[in-house]
């Protein structure tokens, strides 16, 4: 299977977030937990349900990524620009 | 559990039991039946009937039958699902009926100022935070609106599509 | 413009104390996701990518300066320090927290602002012309109508759980500008040959997955009916609309399956019932809401005329602002001013809180305090002497706000896109820069001559690609992105969908094949005042896919 780890959006603010190898919900996709086998994705999976029913995160799901020598990568296009932000510079206005 | 609320408060003697399958009302019960029964009965000269409306039927085909109803439960199957404000709406403001309109189902707190101003005047609420609000009165309608309906209201100052509560 | 009076306030207020209730009971747990979901978004709040997402309803476009003000300090004190004008005449903001928006939303009510219903499955904000009231073409301004409408759709509590969500548009002119055969409703304000004004009723047209062109079910609605007839096609939509399937839940879905003459003859049946009742509108309450849209009071500004030929002789930059971004007004001394968010390589639509404020003082000191969004995603100033554009014209230029481009190929609509939206499929933003930068060039442009690019990054077309006379929708194909290119979509009189012409370009090749259409278009007009569009209808998509992928074109 493919590597995976769990992101969601926080529930206060919105910010993406992942969950990290401490146990945090992370803004950054840095120190993301990466589970490489089923029992770890089911136990990621129960994480994130539980996060959501305590009301901190929503939009919550397990995605698919590689280890590269810059870090974790998201296998898809959209997660990647969640990790990254948008691939615009917003603040060149005025 | 499901309790039965209305302006006046919840009601601990309700008679009325949605029939199923599986249920069906008991010696003290009232059964709320579905529309083709309901126009059976009607038809077989039955009154004091209880009829289910859902989302899809005609809600206009109790017309005849007025004489003959004692409680019309509208569907709430998701609470998403609108059908019935207008079932409620056609209820009163075409067909003329004025007695006992329920909404049952997915009745959430959110949802019933709307549901009271179309015309539904009780709920069979099952859900918790509902049945909460419900006890303490707090109801989280805005009491000024912006369009006459099914329920009469009095006319606001200004332009003539305004109420208010 | 429409000034609250107690009952709005009072409405307003109300609305911001439930929302913040129902904040509160989710972030305490109280509300599950699922049943807080539809309320937020009745309030205008998405959650996208990156964070949620905040849709603030500018009815019909119409706005004044202090308003304007109060979204610049919205984007300085709970964003990003930036705005995002839409295809829907809305402002939408990327960045705000949660648990600040009832705080927002209390801030919005002291200028007569909200975010009520610019998102959910109910009637959506109600859009016009952004030229009415000024344009010389017009036969009555819309949006004393879009007024009625806005207010008579607030929390109509039959209408708040609709199949799917519902957009009206208005328009007073012979000539379409609120895009009125794309809407669930448009609605085409006219006078009759009694001069008695009255609404032509288009149903059942919008774009998305299927996109469809709406039909007319009524000539000559009177003014009287308006509320009444609505609230028929309303019920009707309400009760039989689709609600199995996402994708075919909206009106127009109805309309094509169950024939527009037997559904018009449904609606026309429920209005039958409808037409006497206490929804007729009263001619007084009609007319004290069209007192408040009256035109300001225009002073005489002859000096405009000669002043203005001086100065366009002396600067060929302001000269071509002139005679591309402003439009004839009803009043021979006054114009009517597009601001164009579309600077070269910029991102289309977006402003800074810095622009925001400039533009607010403009509008008070030049422009009678009124400002207009328009669906293309530009800044309109109605009413503006001529004698004082030279001086709006050198206040805008530092701030990249007098980019010359209205209408022509580098005033790109662009939806957000992937690079915000969590349904998008693909970047819409990055495509529309590298498209203005190839095209920048004033001279290319002014050769170009009016032709409209409108990017959408997902099929649910926010970008209005099928009516654009060059479409792109963005896609995702085997994990990358890829653009299909349509051409000939309009969303004027004769409104078109655009049509597909062949296989998707790859995001780098995707300006080689719009500069491909571009030249190949230049190379078949009969003149330069054929627009690209005309040509289009006159030759169709052969000689484009041809150039595109046909024998004479560069291998891939």
């Amino acid at each position: 299977m493919a590597l995976q780890i769990l992101t969601a959006n926080r529930l206060t603010d919105g910010v993406a977030v992942w969950y990290d190898v401490d146990g945090r919900w992370s803004e950054s996709i840095a120190g993301a937990q990466i589970a490489r086998t089923k029992e770890e994705a089911d136990r990621l999976e129960a994480i994130g349900r539980k996060a959501f029913e305590d009301n901190l995160v929503l939009d919550v799901n397990l995605i698919d990524v590689e280890e590269t020598e810059a870090g974790i990568r998201p296998l898809r296009l959209r997660e990647r620009i969640r990790a990254e932000g948008p691939t615009i510079d917003y603040s060149v206005l005025a | 559990m499901t309790r039965i609320w209305n302006e006046s408060g919840f009601q601990n003697d309700d008679p009325w039991v949605i029939e199923t399958e599986e249920t069906k009302a008991g010696s003290n019960q009232k059964p709320i039946v579905s529309l083709q029964s309901f126009i059976e009965r009607a038809e077989a000269g039955e009154t004091g009937l209880g009829v289910l409306i859902q989302p899809a039927d005609d809600v206009r085909r109790v017309a005849p039958y007025l004489d003959r109803i004692a409680l019309v439960a509208l569907s709430f199957p998701a609470f998403n699902d609108g059908r019935a404000f207008s079932h409620a709406s056609l209820l009163r403001e075409r067909v003329g009926y004025a007695g006992e309109v329920r909404a049952v189902g997915d009745v959430l707190i959110d949802q019933i100022p709307l549901m009271l101003r179309v015309g539904i005047t009780s709920f069979a609420v099952t859900n918790p935070v509902a049945l909460k609000r419900l006890e303490e009165k707090r109801l989280p309608g805005i009491d000024v609106h912006y369009q006459p309906t099914a329920r009469p209201a009095k006319k606001a100052e200004g332009y003539s599509w305004r109420r208010v509560s | 413009m429409y000034r609250y009076d107690e009952f709005d306030h009072a409405f307003v207020a109300g609305r911001v104390a439930q929302f913040r209730d129902q904040v509160e009971r989710r972030l305490s747990g109280e509300i599950s996701e699922d049943a807080f979901r539809p309320l937020r978004l009745m309030n205008g709040v998405y959650l996208q990518l990156h964070a949620y997402m905040l849709r603030i309803a500018i009815p019909y476009g119409t706005l004044n300066a202090k308003q304007m003000r109060m979204l610049a300090h919205i984007a300085r004190k709970y964003d990003r320090g930036y705005g995002h004008f839409t295809t829907r005449q809305n402002i939408q903001f990327n960045w705000p927290k949660l648990e600040d928006t009832p705080a927002i939303m209390e801030e919005l009510a002291t200028v007569e602002m909200h975010a009520i219903q610019t998102s959910g499955n109910c009637i959506r904000n109600v859009t016009a012309d952004h030229f009415a009231g000024a344009a010389a073409d017009e036969a009555a301004d819309p949006r004393p109508y879009a007024e009625i409408l806005r207010q008579w759709s607030s929390v109509h509590p039959e209408f708040s759980f609709l199949p799917r969500k519902f957009k009206i548009a208005v328009t007073g002119a012979e000539r379409d500008r609120a895009a009125i055969q794309v809407h669930d409703i448009g609605l085409h304000l006219r006078k009759n040959d009694k001069g008695e004004l009255g609404f032509d009723v288009y149903v059942g047209g919008g774009q998305g997955r299927t996109p469809m062109v709406g039909k007319k079910i009524r000539d000559f609605l009177p003014e009287e009916d308006l509320l009444s007839y609505v609230t028929a096609i309303m019920r009707v939509y309400n009760l039989y609309g689709r609600r199995d399937n996402k994708y075919k839940a909206r009106i127009k879905i109805l309309v094509h399956e169950t024939g527009v003459e037997k559904l018009s003859a449904e609606i026309e049946e429920e209005f039958r019932h409808l037409r006497d009742s206490e929804l007729k509108l009263p001619e007084e309450d009609v007319a004290r809401i069209r007192a408040f849209f009256a035109a300001p009071a225009l002073p005489e500004r002859p000096e405009g005329w000669a002043n203005l030929a001086a100065w366009k002789k002396a600067d060929p930059d302001f000269a071509r602002w002139v005679d591309q971004n402003v439009k004839p007004h009803k009043h021979p001394d006054y114009g009517m001013v597009t601001i164009s968010l579309k600077p070269i390589g910029g991102i289309p639509g977006d402003a800074s809180h810095q622009q925001m404020d400039l533009i607010a003082d403009l509008a008070e000191e030049y422009a009678f305090d009124e400002l207009r969004i328009s669906h293309e995603q530009n800044v309109i100033l109605p009413h503006v002497a001529l004698a004082d554009l030279e001086a709006i014209y050198r206040a805008l230029k530092p701030a990249n706000l007098a980019t010359a481009n209205s209408d022509l190929i580098t005033d790109i609509i662009a939806c957000p896109g992937l690079d915000y939206c969590a349904l998008a499929n693909a970047r819409s933003i990055p495509v529309a820069q590298e498209i203005s930068k190839r095209f920048g060039s004033a001279e290319r442009q002014a050769e170009i001559g009016e032709l409209k690019i409108k990017i959408s990054g997902c099929i649910n077309a926010c970008g209005h690609h099928h009516v654009g006379h060059i479409g792109l929708l963005g896609v995702e194909k085997k994990g990358a992105e890829l653009y299909q290119i349509t051409l000939g979509g309009s969303a004027d009189n004769e409104t078109s969908i655009g049509e597909i012409i062949g296989r998707g370009f790859e995001p780098e090749k995707v300006t080689d094949a719009v500069e491909t259409v571009v030249n190949t278009y230049l190379g078949l007009r009969l003149s330069p005042q054929e627009t690209f569009l005309e040509a289009y209808r006159r030759v169709g998509p052969q000689p484009f896919k041809d150039a595109l992928y046909g024998a004479t074109a560069e291998a891939a």
